[in-house]
């Protein structure tokens, strides 16, 4: 494919720039939050407004019901002279979401957090503040004008298009993972582009490989039919505080190895190239621990930071209460004691085995006089590897270093993207993850903002992987 | 010489009215421990003292840092020096309600009912802890003064209205009016009967000392996708805290803690293994089978001799509905641990911090609430007289001898009761064990609320008989 000059493209972006920022503004304003139904309306316009912007570039955008916020289909179509010749054009399907965070504590923000505004950040650069800047208005945008930028320069683009932006990425995943289960024909392509994640430094890019899946689970230990007095109970009585306490102690040996039997059947070993590329990342544990007031890693201690993080699974408890938990005494034994766990789980894990092995470990814990109760609060994802020497892989990672002038690191997500797990469990397509976020954008927070140099060079990016594509 | 007989024929005849006057007393949610029912603590402080000036009785509320004292004085027209004086209590105050939804009916709105057995109750929280128990001397009391016109002793009534929050007040309390408050001996109306048919006089109690933990990691909540692994979670520590504090044994593993702990008496331990008892209804009857003590000791030896740890209640993180995959920055556990013999419970609190310290991970800071007060176990020779003539006075209503029994619970104001005014006490009660007290549906029979009644009628007459 020729007839075109990358750099004309750039240059339209940044002659563009104020325009585009106004298009990101009037995003911002709507105040598109999910997960308060006080909001719904707000998000059908947020999702009308997408359609419009979509159609606006040409694309075939379909609004799809689902059982939670509507979705937006956007399909593009290169013309009949581009397809020609080519046995394959490729199809790659975009992803993001224009769903937000609730606002609050709203008395924290400077400016009011859906009226977007343009402010130096702590470092002196020009930021944008808003609600949804950074997660993930911002970043759907940077996609949005690249296209917008190739159409104007180029007339077209180089492969078949469909974005997808869905509306519950802040809520319960499984909205969007039943929509993509059941429009498997809709959205078939061959890679997903995941716009969702962050730059590793300001100045250096990073492509997300590995993220891990993440299972919920509550239990409730019983003992005794009602709560007892401890007086005259304690002793004989078996006290369901104390063995919940045993068993979640137990969970983990001195070395933060999980005890759980079975548990980790499917990790995989960590080769030597595998560590070793883990370990040329820059990263300071001593920094990342700090930050939360803490000195030392407590997982496995045969893992560095960064492994335990990305590479290994985790037992976590995210809460528990049981007993008198008001102000002042109360001399009871409790008849109940219960706790809410997360398991991050890596590839190899299968979800439903992970959970079945904690409640074999808990019940085999338990001593005659107790009786176990579990409720799943969901989860159905496993970990995610993404080949790291796929052709996906590699011109981003050739787009990003001609933007950034560095090579970008391979890094792994310790939180989960489920739909990354869902592209590739639903229509067996690998996402890459970019994204242009900073460590310091405050996403989920009071003031959340996103580098305008972000916004800038975000849409130099997806301009220049078009251009990556277009070279075969 | 007191005519008993016409005064335990009134507590028969005027049962209904007793009862009403128990179920105004139990409307009043009087629950210490919550700063939000003080205003209700004050107003059953105030309902009792008006009872106690009814009978005559020289009746006033006073004031603490925390809820007021009700103390209350009758002295009979034809009092000598000669003339016993003992001192009553009791308490107003009750446990917090929660789970509220365990009730079958409301906590503060009693109810006489019979159960499937045709038992009759009063059920309502309070009903055995221990407004219905203070209230069968009460009672008794009107009924002696009715039918006698006076009563053959000299009588002081303390109701306090702290002993379910550690009693701060009290010691203060009694130091101050010590003088006032001093008599012949005391009797402690917040104890069980042997069983439903059997009266018993319980003659040792077990201390109790309270400490509160607050575990510390991370200095904020954090998210437990981008922090989970390396990241300290406190809930983990306290785990591992809790989990540690026994052994496989039952033993508890804090070191010193049972420095002081004496061996039982050979002769107390072949009586109470000589009484009826039966460990797998007594676990049975709360959903239990297997003693989870110390190995090597029965039941009532675990429960009446030996100290214990307890974990009363545990929170942290999110407890919400659903998920939040959230590492808390802190965790919280509240502690108990029972005392018996010479255990020291500054010693015992300190034990434990040291222990808790020892046991944290890196980066996990443990603080204590150091709000714990607590109190010694106290023991009382079964040779007392006062001991013997209750006793007496038992067993003439019952018809069956008393036992001299051990309690797990505490009731500090014993120990108190000796060591600052002096003067030793009789715990004479009238609870049994499925009274619930403490737990939804708490309950007191209509015959322990009856024959406890009649009961202290019979004991305050023996009383007048010991010039």
């Amino acid at each position: 494919m020729v007839g075109y000059d990358i750099q004309d493209i750039l240059d339209h972006i940044d002659g563009e720039f104020p325009t585009s920022l106004e298009r990101l503004f009037e995003f911002l304003r709507f105040p598109s939050i999910a997960t308060d139904p006080a909001h719904a309306e707000d998000c059908l316009h947020t999702a009308q407004w997408v359609k419009s912007m979509c159609e606006g570039l040409g694309f075939k955008t379909t609004i799809h019901a689902t059982t939670g916020q509507p979705v937006i289909v956007a399909k593009y179509e290169p013309p009949a002279q581009v397809l020609a010749g080519h046995r394959h054009v490729p199809h790659v399907l975009f992803y993001g979401h224009y769903d937000v965070q609730p606002a609050d504590p709203v008395e924290l923000w400077v400016t009011p957090p859906f009226e977007p505004r343009i402010a130096p950040g702590k470092d002196g650069r020009a930021c944008i503040y808003a609600r949804g800047a950074c997660d993930d208005k911002g970043q759907v945008m940077t996609f949005i004008e690249a296209s917008r930028a190739w159409l104007k320069v180029v007339g077209h683009l180089p492969c078949r298009v469909t974005v997808l932006i869905e509306g519950d990425e802040e809520g319960d995943a499984e909205h969007l993972d039943r929509f993509v289960a059941a429009n498997k024909n809709l959205l078939k392509s061959d890679v997903a582009w995941v716009c969702d994640t962050g730059l590793w430094e300001p100045q250096l890019p990073a492509i997300v490989t590995s993220l891990r899946g993440c299972i919920a689970e509550e239990v409730t230990i019983s003992g005794p039919r009602i709560d007892l007095h401890s007086g005259y109970f304690g002793g004989p009585a078996i006290n369901p505080i104390k063995v919940l306490s045993s068993i979640l102690s137990d969970m983990h040996d001195a070395r933060g190895h999980i005890t759980i039997p079975g548990f980790y059947d499917g990790v995989k070993k960590l080769s030597p190239a595998q560590r070793h590329a883990r370990r040329r990342i820059p990263f300071s544990e001593k920094h990342f621990l700090k930050e939360v007031g803490l000195s030392k890693a407590v997982g496995e201690a045969d893992f560095n930071v960064l492994e335990q993080l990305w590479d290994r699974p985790t037992a976590e408890i995210n809460g528990i209460w049981g007993g008198y938990t008001g102000v002042g005494g109360k001399t009871v034994l409790p008849a109940e004691a219960s706790a809410k766990l997360t398991f991050r789980l890596v590839l190899g894990q299968k979800p439903g085995k992970a959970r079945a092995a904690f409640r074999k470990y808990v019940r085999s814990k338990l001593p005659g006089d107790c009786k176990a109760r579990f409720t799943s609060h969901g989860g159905f994802s496993s970990g995610v590897k993404i080949e790291d020497k796929s052709r996906w892989i590699e011109k981003a990672q050739a787009a990003l270093k001609n933007e950034w002038g560095v090579d970008p690191v391979l890094v792994g997500e310790g939180g989960s993207v489920p739909v990354v797990e869902g592209f590739k469990r639903h229509l067996g397509i690998d996402s890459v993850c970019v994204g242009f976020c900073n460590e310091d954008d405050a996403l989920h927070s009071p003031n959340e903002k996103y580098n305008v140099e972000s916004y800038q060079r975000g849409a130099h990016f997806w301009a220049r992987y078009f251009h990556e594509i277009a070279k075969d | 010489m007191t005519n008993i007989k016409a005064a335990l024929e009134l507590v028969d005849q005027s049962l209904d009215q007793a009862i009403e006057r128990l179920f105004t007393f139990l409307r009043i949610p009087s629950i210490s421990a919550d700063p939000a029912y003080s205003s209700e603590c004050q107003k059953a402080a105030e309902w009792i003292a008006h009872e106690f000036t009814s009978l005559g009785c020289n009746a006033s509320v006073r004031a603490t840092p925390g809820r007021p004292m009700v103390v209350a004085h009758y002295t009979p027209p034809n009092a000598t020096k000669a003339t016993p004086h003992a001192l009553f209590y009791g308490h107003y105050d009750v446990q917090p309600a929660d789970p509220l939804e365990l009730w079958t009916s409301p906590p503060f709105e009693p109810q006489r009912i019979k159960n499937k057995k045709g038992v009759e109750q009063l059920v309502g929280r309070g009903t055995a802890d221990d407004k219905g128990q203070l209230m069968t001397f009460v009672e008794a009391a009107r009924a002696l003064l009715k039918t006698n016109g006076s009563l053959p002793i000299r009588a002081t009534f303390l109701i306090e209205g702290e002993e379910e929050s550690g009693s701060p007040s009290l010691v203060p309390f009694l130091k101050a009016n010590a003088k006032e408050l001093s008599c012949d001996v005391a009797f402690v109306c917040d104890t069980n009967m042997w069983d439903a048919k059997t009266p018993a006089i319980t003659t040792r109690l077990r201390g109790l000392v309270h400490e509160e933990v607050t575990i510390t990691g991370p200095s904020i909540d954090l998210h437990s996708g981008m922090y989970g692994g390396p990241a300290l979670n406190p809930i983990r520590a306290l785990a591992k805290l809790i989990g540690a504090l026994h052994d496989k044994k039952g033993k508890i593993a804090i070191p010193a803690f049972y420095d002081g702990v004496a061996d039982l008496p050979a002769a107390v331990k072949k009586q109470w293994r000589g009484l009826k008892f039966s460990e797998k209804s007594f676990l049975g009857s709360v959903g239990l089978k297997t003693a989870a003590g110390e190995k090597g000791y029965t039941v009532l030896e675990q429960v009446w001799a030996r100290p214990t740890a307890e974990i009363n209640g545990i929170w942290g993180g999110y407890t919400g509905a659903g998920t939040k995959t959230v590492i808390p920055s802190k965790a919280h556990a509240k502690f108990t641990f029972r005392l018996v013999s010479k255990q020291n419970p500054a010693k015992v609190l300190k034990a434990f911090q040291a222990f808790a310290q020892k046991q944290m991970l890196p980066d996990a800071k443990i603080s204590f609430s150091g709000k714990g007060g607590g109190s010694p176990a106290s023991e009382i020779s079964e040779n007392n007289h006062y001991i013997r003539a209750a006793s007496a006075a038992l067993k003439d209503e019952f018809k069956r001898d008393t036992v001299l029994m051990g309690s797990g619970g505490s009731i500090p104001i014993v120990r108190h009761f000796k060591d600052i005014l002096g003067m030793d006490s009789v715990l004479v009660g009238f609870g049994l064990d499925d009274d619930a007290i403490h737990s939804p549906n708490e309950k007191y029979n209509l015959t322990s609320f009856h024959r406890g009644m009649r009961s202290w009628v019979r004991i305050i007459a023996a009383l007048g008989e010991m010039k």
